[in-house]
Order: C-alpha cells, then structure tokens, then sequence
C-alpha cells in the first residue's frame, strides 16, 4: 500500500485516481480480511462512489483536500451518518448513526475515502482484541497472536496493508499499544487536541481519538487534518494547528529526553535493551539525555481501572432500552425491562461497570473514587513538573509483546498490566506516539513511547521521526 | 480494601443489571486481585491534594426551553406519529 503522502501526491497531480487507489484498498481487504478480521463491515459503494465524486472534484480542475483519495478505515466507535457504529457489541448490534462525528467530517472535507469500520474490544474495554462480538482479530505479523487492543482491527488493517491509515480511539493505550504490537505507528494526542464529538463514550476524561499509521510523516499529516477547536466538544482546546511534519528537524540539538528513574526495573530483557538502544539514537541524533522523576506515576493503571470504570459505569447507563441499545420486549416489570435490556453486555463490559459502581457507592466513594482522583492530580503534578525539566519522556510502550491468541485470559489481571505505561498518557492527559523500534526473538514488533506535554505533539512526533529513520 | 460476591451482586443491581451465581464467582476472584493493587493508592499521602473545582455554571448555557418554531417543528418532524402537539415515543411496558 502506498503511503497517505504518495497517495496525495499521485491523486492530486493525477497519476493516479482516487478510485484505483479506493479500488486497490478494497481487493486487499477482500483478500487478507477473512483472516485477520481486521475490518467488521466494508464500505464498499459508499467509498466508490466517495472515490468518483474526489476524481470528478480534480477534473473540474477544483482543489483537491490534504487527503485526496487516502482510503481510511475507522473504529467501529466513531459515528459516520447512515452507517452502523456497533462498538463491537451485541447491544448495538443494530444501531445506525444518526449524524457523523467532527473526526470523519474532517476527514470527508480533506477528500479522504471511509473504507470501512474496524474491529474493536467491546466498547473499547480490552488490550487484545478478544471481547469483540464480530471475534478476534489477528495480527498481521504472527496470524496466531493477538493485534492488542481496543483499536486491534485498525491496528491490524494497517499493518496487512489494507489502507494506508486508520482511527482508533485510546483511552488507556488502545492506539499505542496495538500500533506497537503490529508493528504500525499509533499516536494519541493530548487530551482536547481532537474533538470527540460522535465518539462512542467509554470514559470522558481519558477518551481521545488517534490516528494509526505506517509511517511518522502519515501519522502527522492526518493528526493536523483532525486537530482542532470544536464547538461541538467543550473539551476540545482553542489553540493553532501546526503543519506537524513541516516541524521535522535535521538533527535533535536541543531536545531533552527524560528518561524516567525506575521505569525499566523488571522490564523482559529485549525490550529494555531496544529502549536503551532508542535513548542511544536519540543522544546521536543531538539529544541531551536526563534522567527524571515521576515517583507517582506508578499509580497510573490502579487509578485508571477505577476512574475509568466509574465513568463507564455513568456513560453506560444510556443503554436501557429506552436511550440507546436493545430492548427487552418480554419483560413484565420495570426492572425486568432494565435488567433484560442491559443483559447483551459482554462480560468484561459488565466487569467494568461493576468496578465503577462499587468504586462510587456510597461506603466506597472516598477510599476508592475519591482516593483514585486525588493520586491523579499528584500524577498530573508530577508530569508538569518534568516537563518543566524537558521536552519529551522516553518509555516502553508495553512490557510485552504481542502474545499468542487465548494466552492471557481477557479478564484477568494480568492483561490490565499490558496498560502499565499507555494509561500514564491517559491519566496525565499527555501526547504519547508509539513508533516501532525493532523485534525480539520471534520476530514480534517492538514499540517505544514517546510521551509529551499537552498541545506539544510536534516535538513527540519529530523525535519518532528520527528513530523511525535510524532503524 | 476487599470486594466479595454480595458486593458484585449489590454493584449488580445498582447498575440494573443482572449478575449470575456464575459471573459472581467468576468476577469476585477477578476484583479481589484488582482491588489488592487498589489497595496501593491507600499508601499515598493525599491530604493537601484538593481536587480542580469546576464551575459548571461558567460553560454551561442556561437550562431554558427553546423558543425556536422552526426547530420545535424540526425536532417533531423526526417523530412518526403526534398527538395533540407531543411527540408519540415508544411504549416500554
């Protein structure tokens, strides 16, 4: 698959049109997805006809947008009118959008193509890929290990080469941690950077939308198409786009790294070792390496499972039948009527709620929601303070890499611990990108993280830039 | 900190959802190690930490009715059937 700068470049000057492009995205899919599962539900007529309208837009001699003819697949979480928004789960099996979300106008108005939705963990609640009601995806790399998760089926479409970018949304690492373990480029801006306007909610003060690509240049291209001020999104930040990949620099000089004090204590061997080969390229590159202190940040993924559940457990109150999702026809009594309307949530799904209503009950609020917010205002504290030390944070992305399909029980305790350094990004409303640095033994991608202050995602996405061409 | 399976029922229940005997037991184990590495936060000093107090009042336009024809005609027209100037939802029970 050509890059979204080749595919801009040959639609705009007319090497190419946007339905050969739009075409060629539809015949891989068509080939690889019976396997890999990448994509829930194709849009086959919707993009042809997309495709045409951006070509007859070039012969009429019109300027064509930043994305001309890019094929785009979109998490199953983002609405696009007229088509279904799923989140991957039997409760919204049959939900069609009702208006389309600020993240897939903007891709419309910059002449993209919407290819299709991707595959997901119900609701965006998983680190594998495995509660999806439409099953597993598969990652390109190893058919026989998980893609990571929530935003695995974008993840994987990258990766197979099926479109040239996909959207993801990453509340706790679900664009960085899958795009490490496929071996693709995951960002998730700061939070506010993107609107989440039309975005399925899982928890609103860590939901962000992000972007996954197979290069840097891509990944920030499409970011400064999505960044922005909406009015639609009170949370979203008035603040200048900048034209992200015109900020790549020759060299590192004047970049300081942190390199936080304890974060690769424990850490498997070849991961460590190709994060210290990425802090070594960044210091060749010019970079002044600091070693730095976040002594909270290693609260981040228990005040994550409680803050996060306890918003879901508020978001998801809209699915009883009456607002949003299934409704249970044969109940006799109001109760009954909830209970039966609620019951095609999956059991991580139900976990999750569980979790957040127990941590806002009455007895509970203040050691564990109340406890939860507090620690997260020292981790936010910690983390403006570094910044005030350097520029950029270099980390692992995930302890692992991608492991074998049914390996890790999907609701055990040990698949949270795969958010151990993505959900610091969350919790801190930090810019973090992945960007694949590597492979261990069995020839599984590595990723590494590279975490930046709020609306500074040009200084995270240059230094990815300069390890993506070192390797 | 400790979460058992009457904790998962009554969560259950506050969430109007229905919790079996099954997914109790399955959940109970999972939550007690979860609220194990919960029980961490119990070890951070928070006492001078004071939450960002929010005014709501400042970005949050007035809950008034909208005096708008146009989109109150907008808004019905979305709804198949009226009666007498309402909108007819659907029945629940």
């Amino acid at each position: 698959m050509m890059t979204v700068s080749e595919i801009v470049k040959a639609v705009t000057q007319g090497t190419q049109t946007a339905e050969q492009i739009t075409r060629e995205s539809l015949k891989v899919i068509a080939e690889k997805n019976p396997r890999i599962n990448a994509f829930v539900e194709v849009f086959e007529q919707d993009a042809l006809a997309q495709a045409k309208a951006i070509d007859e837009k070039r012969s009429r001699g019109e300027k064509l947008g930043a994305l001309a003819g890019v094929p785009v697949g979109i998490k199953d979480n983002l609405l696009y009118k007229g088509h279904k928004a799923t989140c991957c789960s039997k409760m919204l099996a049959n939900y069609v959008a009702s208006y389309t979300s600020t993240v897939v106008e903007k891709l419309i108005a910059a002449d993209a193509v919407i290819i299709g939705r991707t595959n997901m963990d119900e609701f965006a609640m998983g680190s594998s890929n495995q509660t999806s009601v439409y099953g597993v995806v598969h990652n390109p790399v190893d058919e026989t290990c998980v893609p990571g998760g929530s935003s695995g089926g974008s993840a994987a479409a990258v990766a197979a080469g099926m479109v040239p970018v996909a959207l993801g949304t990453d509340t706790g690492g679900s664009v960085r941690q899958p795009a490490g373990f496929c071996g693709v480029v995951g960002i998730k801006p700061g939070y506010g950077r993107i609107s989440r306007y039309g975005v399925i909610a899982f928890a609103s003060s860590a939901d962000q939308v992000g972007v996954l690509a197979a290069n840097v240049r891509d990944t920030a291209d499409v970011l400064e198409v999505l960044a922005g001020k909406d009015v639609h999104d009170s949370t979203s930040l008035e603040a200048p786009v900048p034209a992200y990949s015109q900020q790549f620099t020759a060299d590192l000089k004047g970049l300081k790294v942190g390199l936080p004090k304890g974060f690769l204590d424990g850490l498997n061997e070849t991961i460590k070792s190709r994060v210290e080969a990425a802090a070594q390229t960044l210091k060749e590159k010019g970079a002044e390496l600091v070693e730095v202190e976040v002594p909270y940040a290693k609260y981040s993924a228990p005040c994550y499972y409680i803050i996060t559940s306890a918003e879901a457990s508020s978001n998801l109150g809209r699915y009883d039948g009456i607002r949003y999702g299934y409704t249970d026809t044969q109940a006799q009594d109001l109760n009954a009527y909830y209970e039966g309307s609620r019951a095609p949530f999956g059991l991580e799904v139900k976990k999750r709620i569980i979790i957040g209503t127990y941590a806002l009950t009455s007895g509970r609020y203040e050691e564990c929601f109340l406890k939860a917010m507090k620690v997260r205002e020292l981790i936010r504290e910690d983390f403006k303070k570094v910044f005030t030390q350097v520029d950029v944070l270099l980390t692992p992305t995930s302890p692992t890499t991608a492991f074998k399909i049914g390996a890790v029980e999907e609701n055990s305790l040990a698949l949270y611990l795969a958010d151990l350094y993505t959900c610091q990004g969350n919790i801190g409303g930090l810019a973090g990108i992945s960007v694949p640095f590597g492979k261990d033994e069995k020839n599984l991608p590595i990723g590494v993280q590279l975490y930046g202050p709020i609306l500074q995602e040009e200084k995270i996405l240059n230094a990815a830039y300069h390890l993506e061409k070192s390797i | 900190m400790s979460i058992t399976k009457q904790d998962v029922a009554l969560s259950g229940k506050l969430a109007k959802m229905a919790v079996t005997e099954q997914e109790a037991s399955i959940y109970e184990a999972q939550l007690e190690a979860l609220f194990k590495w919960v029980k961490e936060l119990s070890a951070v000093n928070t006492d001078n930490v004071k939450l960002t107090n929010v005014n709501l009042a400042a970005h949050l336009r007035k809950d008034v009715p909208a005096e708008d024809a146009a989109l109150a005609a907008q808004l019905r027209a979305v709804f198949a059937e009226q009666e007498k100037d309402c909108a007819k939802v659907k029945k629940v029970l």
